[in-house]
Order: C-alpha cells, then sequence, then structure tokens
C-alpha cells in the first residue's frame, strides 16, 4: 500500500484517544489518524470524509458502538469498522459481527494483533474497491460492446418481412 | 223543887242538844271539809286525765312512728338479708377463686422455671444473632462489592489496557531508536497516570471490603458521598445516567464510620442505577439540607417508583423486586441497619407515577468535633 491511510478511532477514554493513535503511527507506515469522544462526533466526520476504516469501543454513553455501527452501514456501507470490545463480552462480538463489523479487538489491545486486523480490514476494503472499479469498468465495457453489436446487427433486422420470405 | 227538876232537865236537854248539834257541827265541818277535800281531788283527777289523754295522744305519734321503724327495718332486714346471701355467694366464689390461685401459683411457679431456662437460652441466642449480625454487616459489604464488581472490572480494564499500550508506543519508540527522549518519557508518564488511576480503584475497593473494628470518628459527608461516587460514576456514566449533587455551602459532619456510610451511598445508588435503567429520562438527584443539630440527605431517581404498598417491605432482608440473580434483597435492608445504628433514620416515598425519594436523617456532630473532620 503506497497510499496513505485513512482511520478513525471512535471511544470515550481520552487516555485511549492518545495512545491507540501513537501506536498506529508507530508500527503503521502513512496512516493518519483521527479520533472522535463520541459517537455523534464520529458521524459528523464521516459526513465529510471517506476513511479507510473506523475503529470504535461498543461500551460509550449516549450512542453506543453497535448504535454508531448501524449508522455507518447505512451511510458508508463500504467502511469497514472495527469494533474494540472488553475481555470476555462474546454476546457484544456475536451482536456486532451480525451488525456487520469487519473485526473484533479484545481489550486490553494487542498491538500486533490489532494492526494486523486493522491492516486486513483495510486491504480487503482496497481489494473490494479495486474489484468494484473493475466491475463497473467492465460493465461499461460490456454495455459498450452491446451496443456495437446491435448497431452491427441492425442492417438485416431492419426489415423482417424479407428474412421470413 | 219541880221548877228545878224541869230546869234541870230543861238545862240537860239544852246540854244534850247543844251537845248533838255541835256534834253535828261538827260533822257538817267534816262533811265540808271531806267535800272540799274531795273537790281537789276531783280538780287533781281531771287535770290527770287531761294530763292522760295528752299522754295517749303522744302515744298514738309514737306508735305511729313506731310502726313506720318498725317497717323500714323490716325492709332493712329483707335488704341485708340478700345482702348476706349475696355475700354468701361471693364468699363461695371467693374460695373458688383462691382454689384457682392456688393452682395458678403452682403453676406460676414452673412457668418461672421455665422462664429462667428462656431467659438463659435467649441470651445464648442473642450472642449468637451478635455474631450473625456483624458476618451479616460483613457478608452485605461483600454483596455491595460484589454488585459493583461488574463496573469495577471494566473500570480496571480500561487503565490496564492503557497501560499496555503507552508502555508498548515506548518499547516501539526505543526500538525504532528514536532519539526524542521526551517522546518515550512522555508515553512512560501517560502510562504512570493510568496506574495511579488503577491503584486508586483498587486500593479504595480494598478498603471497602476490608473487615475493620468499625470505629466512630467525624466524617464529612461530602467526602462519603463522592468517594462512592467515585466507585460508581464509570458505570452511571455509561447507561447515560445523569448525576447532581447539591450539598449546598457548608460541608455537614456527622460522627460515624465512612466506609459504612458510602456503602450506604453506594447501595442506594446502585439501586437508583437499575431503577432509571428503562426510563426515557435517566437522572439522581442528591442534595443536602443541614439545619437543627441534624443533616437531611435526599436522593431522588426518575426511575419508575415502588408499587404502593412495598415501601415498608423493601427495608426488609432479602426482599428484592429485580429477577433472580439480578440482586441480593440485602442492599436497602443493611442500608437501613447502617443509619439506625448511626442513630439516623432513613424513609422512601413514591409518589404514583414519579421516582422514588429516599430521605436520610443523621444527627450532625457536636460542634467541636466538626474541625477535626478529615
Amino acid at each position: 500500500m503506497t497510499t496513505t491511510m485513512s482511520v478513525l478511532i471512535v471511544d470515550d477514554d481520552p487516555a485511549l484517544l492518545q495512545a491507540l493513535p501513537q501506536a498506529l503511527r508507530l508500527r503503521m507506515g502513512g496512516v493518519t489518524v483521527e479520533t472522535a469522544d463520541s459517537a455523534a462526533a464520529a458521524l459528523e466526520r464521516i459526513a465529510v470524509q471517506d476513511y479507510d476504516a473506523v475503529v470504535t469501543d461498543i461500551k460509550m454513553p449516549g450512542m453506543d458502538g453497535l448504535a454508531l455501527l448501524a449508522e455507518i452501514r447505512t451511510r458508508r456501507p463500504d467502511t469497514p469498522t472495527l469494533i474494540i470490545t472488553g475481555h470476555g463480552e462474546n454476546e457484544l462480538v456475536v451482536r456486532a459481527l451480525r451488525g456487520g463489523a469487519c473485526d473484533f479487538i479484545q481489550k486490553p489491545i494487542d498491538r500486533g494483533y490489532f494492526v494486523a486486523a486493522l491492516y486486513r480490514a483495510i486491504r480487503a476494503h482496497a481489494v473490494h474497491r479495486k474489484m468494484k472499479e473493475r466491475q463497473l469498468a467492465l460493465e461499461s465495457c460490456a454495455e459498450e460492446l452491446e451496443r456495437l453489436v446491435q448497431k452491427l446487427e441492425r442492417p438485416p433486422r431492419a426489415v423482417p418481412g424479407k428474412a421470413e420470405s | 223543887m219541880p221548877e228545878t227538876a224541869t230546869e234541870q232537865r230543861q238545862g240537860a236537854a239544852e246540854d244534850r242538844l247543844r251537845a248533838h248539834v255541835e256534834t253535828l257541827e261538827r260533822r257538817l265541818r267534816k262533811r265540808d271539809e271531806q267535800r272540799r277535800a274531795m273537790l281537789h281531788i276531783m280538780g287533781d283527777l281531771s287535770e290527770f286525765n287531761k294530763r292522760l289523754a295528752n299522754q295517749r295522744k303522744a302515744m298514738l305519734h309514737v306508735l305511729a312512728d313506731y310502726e313506720k321503724d318498725r317497717r323500714r327495718l323490716a325492709r332493712q332486714t329483707e335488704r341485708l338479708d340478700s345482702s348476706r346471701r349475696a355475700l354468701l355467694h361471693i364468699l363461695q366464689d371467693s374460695h373458688q377463686d383462691k382454689l384457682r390461685l392456688e393452682a395458678s401459683r403452682k403453676a406460676m411457679i414452673h412457668i418461672m422455671g421455665d422462664l429462667r431456662e428462656t431467659t438463659a437460652e435467649m441470651q445464648r441466642r442473642e450472642q449468637e444473632l451478635r455474631d450473625k449480625q456483624e458476618q451479616l454487616v460483613q457478608a452485605g459489604k461483600l454483596a455491595t462489592l460484589g454488585e459493583l464488581t461488574t463496573g469495577v472490572a471494566h473500570e480496571l480494564n480500561n487503565p490496564l489496557n492503557n497501560i499496555g499500550l503507552f508502555v508498548g508506543n515506548a518499547v516501539d519508540l526505543i526500538e525504532l531508536a528514536v532519539t526524542e527522549k521526551e517522546q518515550i518519557v512522555g508515553e512512560l508518564h501517560h502510562a504512570m497516570q493510568q496506574v495511579s488511576k488503577a491503584t486508586e480503584i483498587i486500593s479504595h475497593l480494598r478498603t471497602f471490603g476490608r473487615a475493620a473494628p468499625v470505629s466512630r470518628e467525624p466524617t464529612s459527608l461530602r467526602e462519603v458521598i463522592e468517594r462512592a461516587l467515585s466507585l460508581m460514576r464509570e458505570q452511571l456514566r455509561l447507561r447515560d445516567i445523569e448525576v447532581t449533587v447539591d450539598l449546598g455551602a457548608e460541608d455537614p459532619v456527622v460522627v460515624g464510620n465512612a466506609i459504612q456510610l458510602e456503602q450506604v451511598f453506594i447501595n442506594l445508588l446502585t439501586n437508583a442505577r437499575d431503577a432509571v435503567a428503562e426510563s426515557p429520562r435517566k437522572q439522581i438527584r442528591i442534595s443536602a439540607a443541614a439545619g437543627g443539630g441534624a443533616v437531611e440527605v435526599t436522593l431522588v431517581d426518575s426511575g419508575h417508583g415502588i408499587p404502593p404498598g412495598l415501601e415498608r417491605r423493601i427495608f426488609d432482608p432479602f426482599f428484592t423486586t429485580k429477577q433472580v440473580g439480578k440482586g441480593t434483597g440485602l442492599g436497602l435492608s443493611i442500608t437501613y441497619g447502617i443509619i439506625n445504628e448511626h442513630g439516623g433514620t432513613i424513609s422512601v416515598e413514591s409518589p404514583p407515577g414519579e421516582g422514588a425519594t429516599f430521605l436520610i436523617h443523621l444527627p450532625l456532630a457536636p460542634a467541636d468535633a466538626q474541625e477535626a473532620a478529615p
């Protein structure tokens, strides 16, 4: 990955918003990390920027991580979203994965695991995006081709009566 | 001599006559005297008769009176007779009573013997109860702790997680041979802050759970409430519960045990936390007003209130409206016990359609002890 990646981290703990971006900057080259201290603030950021990935805590006052995930799925269905959960909160993990989360990270956060998961998510997102672009290109090519074929086939079909007799 | 003889005879006859007259006169006088005497007697007799008649009349009166008295006496006799009969009955009854009393007295002596045994048993049981109560106080604290655990685990997990990240960053910086020392120190400094945050939580829990002898000293109510809130804050914050504390300008000081009083507020806050869980507006308000040698603390929640008729029962041990496994039913009964031991009262009001209001009334520490509060 040569282009810079942009990641949004959402958590209500100011200390975590200090530690985690620093860890990402140190461990991932070419990454821009932005932070939001609430789900509402995160949605404002998402509205103006298309992030390569969003990482959010589940337990937050006001709108929680699961609700934010649902919002992201409707507003930016392609953006991979990773969920941070407390240790042993398996029920929440399952709910998050069912809700369309790309992956989950358990607290205490293992940085190696976290970075790997984030890479995988971003790469999958990039591949997905590239594939979609190719598919679109392919589709437009196919349409073009169809049109050409139709243009070529038109003269003989223009007089159906002749063909019948 | 004829003449002389006649004269003589005449003289003799005259004499005899004179004598006769005299006799007659005498007799006459005597008769007269007798008549007069008779008259006298007759007068006396008449007098006597009159007096007798009077006496007879008087006698008749006396007789009439006597008759009246007699009748009255007869009546009294009759009455006396019935009284006598009644008395006889009473005497008979009293005799029976006496017999019964005697039997009762004997029974009483037996009962007294039993009572002495029972009293000894009671004293033994009381001692047992006191021991059990002490155990219950400790169990209650642990129950409160148990109810706090989930929240606290989450609270500890956060600083631990942050410590891991900060230290990891420092390790990365060193491995990357970053020369700016400040950056590394900065990471470690952040880690240290998180360590002290975690230590604070742990030490608080340890003080709270310790089975220490219950001492009494001047205690600042403001500090007690703030310490209780510090244990609960994260849970309340995550549940979007808004807590307002208004203790007024002054700092009420009571004589008591800080840990126990803290337990009171943790229990009440836990209670309120669960009560407002389903409410659209989740609010808990704590206020205090001191005056007249006492402080009145009010804790109001915006929850669903207490069903009517249960206001008395909620302080009973093991009474809970929460689902099985959600509450021990001990929190409020322990709270009640602690406030009682501090010479205070706690009551609850729950007007229909509103949240519950807990009212705590605690005597303030004497003026000279107010200064000694930590």
